[in-house]
């Protein structure tokens, strides 16, 4: 089988789009360190690989020399298409819709710094969140008004859980 | 190669120092004191959390006895309960590793109150060390030269004091340190670059420590930098002998945590070696340390040496000496613990201190994310491998598929080499840091193979500032990218390319030996229907955050 043009988001990135290579001419990994690098760890090693999901969609986990990424890949001319369909559409982002704040690393809230109808502004400290002995504290992406408030100081997150709710 | 033999600490008469300890810790050290422990044909008793029920220093005791919640406060730092476990399954000493309780005189005494022993310095020791303030007085009172700084705490507290302080801090030059009494881990410290800063770094070093500790006491002290962090390892019978094992250097830090230790530190002269572990020797001898500990200097531009504090317990970074020395510190900590005199292998190892034979290096590898100033990543491990052959050592807890809890220190394996010199420690570092692969979350390793590749580490420029210094994170990470998104497509494409040709299999009722190269082994992932594929595929999306 041909492999088609991918579309690959690295979280953090813009998306990129990749030529993908059968795994059989997998050649010998390239220059991804210092010429000095040795082979060990210039070897991309794929970790965990999601299955596809709906809209063809299929996440990706990828070491190399210690760095761990994320991606998401997907093939280039579906990602296309969808991007047409998705201009033809109003931008729910743009409007200005609920922000869902969620935890980024699991831990314990030690304090939640807003209540419900608070305003505030972007890059304001949310709530602080412990994790192995180190306090993280969550700020706001945006500015706004805090539509709810979904945990207390003395919990537990994990990973994903909705903390606060931004409108 | 000149690496002194491994001294096997099993006295003549072959009863072991005692029948069962229980061990009040976690993770590697408590899988560390296990494996002595049945070496020395002593049975044990482990202690977990909720978060632990699994975990490997369970499964590795003879008996297990659980404490509580995940929450430390719930679970690994419930006094009360450790010493009811010791006592309900006939244990006759308990070993605190580092961390969690190993530093609090309470504890200590709430466990010889028991009429059990405790596996390391006693109550009084760790009082009178525990205190900052008081460690600094004892070492200067026996002219063991301390940090240039005060040696009362700073009257915080009353408005009319505030002339004193500001002309103490003259005396003692600026830039300072406003530091923490009962500190620890860099909390309750606030750099002053100037006497205007003073007050509020005061107030806030107070509020601080006060916070963290219960005690708001701090006190004065200059900075010294750039300097390198160098240690003695300490051992101290019952009847008052107190050796030097030798001292390690841990100047690459960050956040005053220790990234990278290794022991003799390089570039010491014999004789600056030797004036050294006399300071070590002579300050714990005026604190009547015994068991385990270690002294902490400073060593300036100018190579003085500055007393800085005394750990009374069994340090994270112990087995850099053990490789050098060729000792089980534990096994010496549980001898002595017996009652039993320092061992002639033990005094041997200290009259060889000033002059080693071999080279030894610990690397700290820990759920932490290098690009982003060493954010804690706890999460599930994916795929564990760690590094074996010639000259290396690794202590850990962990195995493939295992969760990673929040609740405790990010701290997931110790890696260790050990050569005839630096040189060849290095070397085996390099290649045993190239030998491990941790699939599921983000880990040091990517710093710490930039570490050992870095001319400064290669030629021993080591300062504690080396990270603030040499570490760019995020340029290091983005050098990657471009590779990981191909390697992702590939990988991605692969597995599509197994699905199709299983689905090929599947109607043709065949075997899907005309797949392309790759599809076998993959094809697991997609096409599972048995339960254990199920099973591996659940796993799998765990990892995931969701």
């Amino acid at each position: 089988m041909s492999a088609r043009p991918q579309r690959v988001t690295i979280a953090g990135q813009d998306p990129q789009t990749v030529d993908a290579k059968a795994s059989s001419e997998d050649e010998r990994p390239a220059d991804a360190g210092a010429a000095d690098t040795p082979p060990a760890a210039r070897a991309a090693i794929v970790g965990a690989v999601g299955s596809l999901d709906r809209d063809g969609r299929r996440r990706v986990e990828v070491v190399i020399d210690g760095w761990r990424f994320e991606a998401i890949v997907e093939d280039e001319a579906r990602a296309a298409l969808r991007d047409r369909a998705s201009r033809d559409r109003p931008d729910a982002m743009a409007a200005g819709g609920p922000l869902e704040i969620r935890a980024i690393i699991p831990g314990r809230v030690v304090q939640v710094r807003v209540t419900v109808d608070d305003a505030v502004e972007a890059d304001e400290a949310l709530l602080v969140v412990e994790a192995m002995k180190m306090q993280n504290e969550l700020r706001s992406p945006r500015a706004g008004t805090v539509a709810r408030v979904e945990v207390a100081a003395g919990m537990n997150v994990e990973v994903g859980d909705l903390l606060v709710v931004i409108g | 190669m000149t690496v002194s033999a491994p001294v096997l600490s099993v006295r003549k008469d072959g009863a072991p120092p005692f029948r069962t300890v229980l061990i009040a810790n976690r993770g590697e050290i408590a899988m560390r004191i296990i494996r002595t422990c049945r070496d020395l044909g002593i049975k044990t008793v482990a202690v977990y959390s909720d978060a632990d029920a699994d975990a490997a220093h369970v499964a590795a005791a003879d008996r297990a006895v659980r404490l509580g919640p995940a929450p430390a406060a719930e679970s690994y730092l419930r006094a009360d309960r450790i010493v009811e476990a010791a006592l309900a399954t006939g244990a006759e000493a308990i070993h605190p590793g580092y961390g969690f309780l190993s530093e609090r005189a309470t504890f200590a005494r709430l466990v010889t109150d028991a009429g059990l022993a405790f596996i390391g310095p006693d109550a009084d020791a760790i009082d009178a060390l525990g205190d900052k303030l008081a460690a600094r007085r004892t070492a200067h009172a026996v002219g063991v030269p301390v940090v240039p700084g005060t040696f009362e705490p700073a009257a915080t507290d009353r408005a009319d004091a505030v002339e004193g302080i500001i002309a103490a801090a003259e005396r003692v030059g600026f830039p300072l340190l406003v530091k923490a009494s009962a500190g620890g881990g860099g909390r309750g410290m606030r750099r002053v670059a100037a006497a205007s800063e003073l007050p509020a770094a005061l107030a806030a070093g107070a509020a601080e420590a006060l916070a963290a500790f219960g005690d708001g006491s701090v006190y004065l002290e200059r900075e010294v930098r750039p300097a390198r962090h160098i240690e003695v390892q300490l051992l101290g019978d019952n009847a008052g002998s107190i050796v030097a094992l030798g001292e390690r250097d841990c100047s690459v830090q960050r956040r005053h945590q220790k990234l990278l230790e290794e022991s003799p530190a390089p570039g010491l002269t014999d004789a600056e070696r030797a004036t050294l572990h006399e300071f070590a020797v002579r300050a714990a001898t005026a604190a009547r340390l015994h068991n385990a500990a270690t002294a902490e200097f400073l060593f300036d531009e100018d190579r003085r040496f500055w007393f800085l504090e005394v750990n009374a317990r069994l340090q994270v970074e112990h087995g850099v000496t053990e490789l050098v020395t060729g000792l089980d510190l534990v096994a010496e900590q549980l001898w002595i613990a017996a009652g039993h005199p320092l061992d002639d292998a033990v005094r041997a190892a200290a009259a060889r201190a000033a002059r080693p034979t071999a080279h030894a290096i610990e690397v700290r590898l820990s759920a932490e994310d290098p690009a982003v100033a060493f954010a804690p990543a706890p999460g599930r491990v994916g795929a564990w491998v760690m590094p074996a052959g010639p000259g290396v050592r690794v202590d850990s807890a962990i195995r493939p598929g295992e969760r990673i809890p929040p609740d405790y220190d990010p701290m997931i394996a110790k890696i260790l080499t050990v050569g005839p010199d630096r040189e060849v420690a290095i070397a085996r570092m390099s290649r045993a840091l190239d030998e491990v692969v941790v699939t599921g979350i983000q880990t040091t390793l990517p710093f710490h193979r930039a570490l050992l590749r870095s001319e400064p580490f290669q030629t021993a420029t080591l300062s504690t500032a080396h990270v603030d210094l040499y570490w760019d994170g995020p340029g290091e990470r983005a050098r990657h990218v471009a590779k990981a998104a191909q390697a992702a497509a590939t990988a991605a494409t692969a597995a599509t390319v197994a699905v199709v040709a299983t689905a090929a299999a599947v109607v043709t009722d065949r075997a899907p030996a005309a797949g392309p190269a790759g599809a076998v082994s993959l094809r697991t992932d997609d096409a599972s229907t048995t339960q254990w594929r199920q099973r591996g595929r659940d796993d799998a999306t765990d990892r995931w955050p969701r």
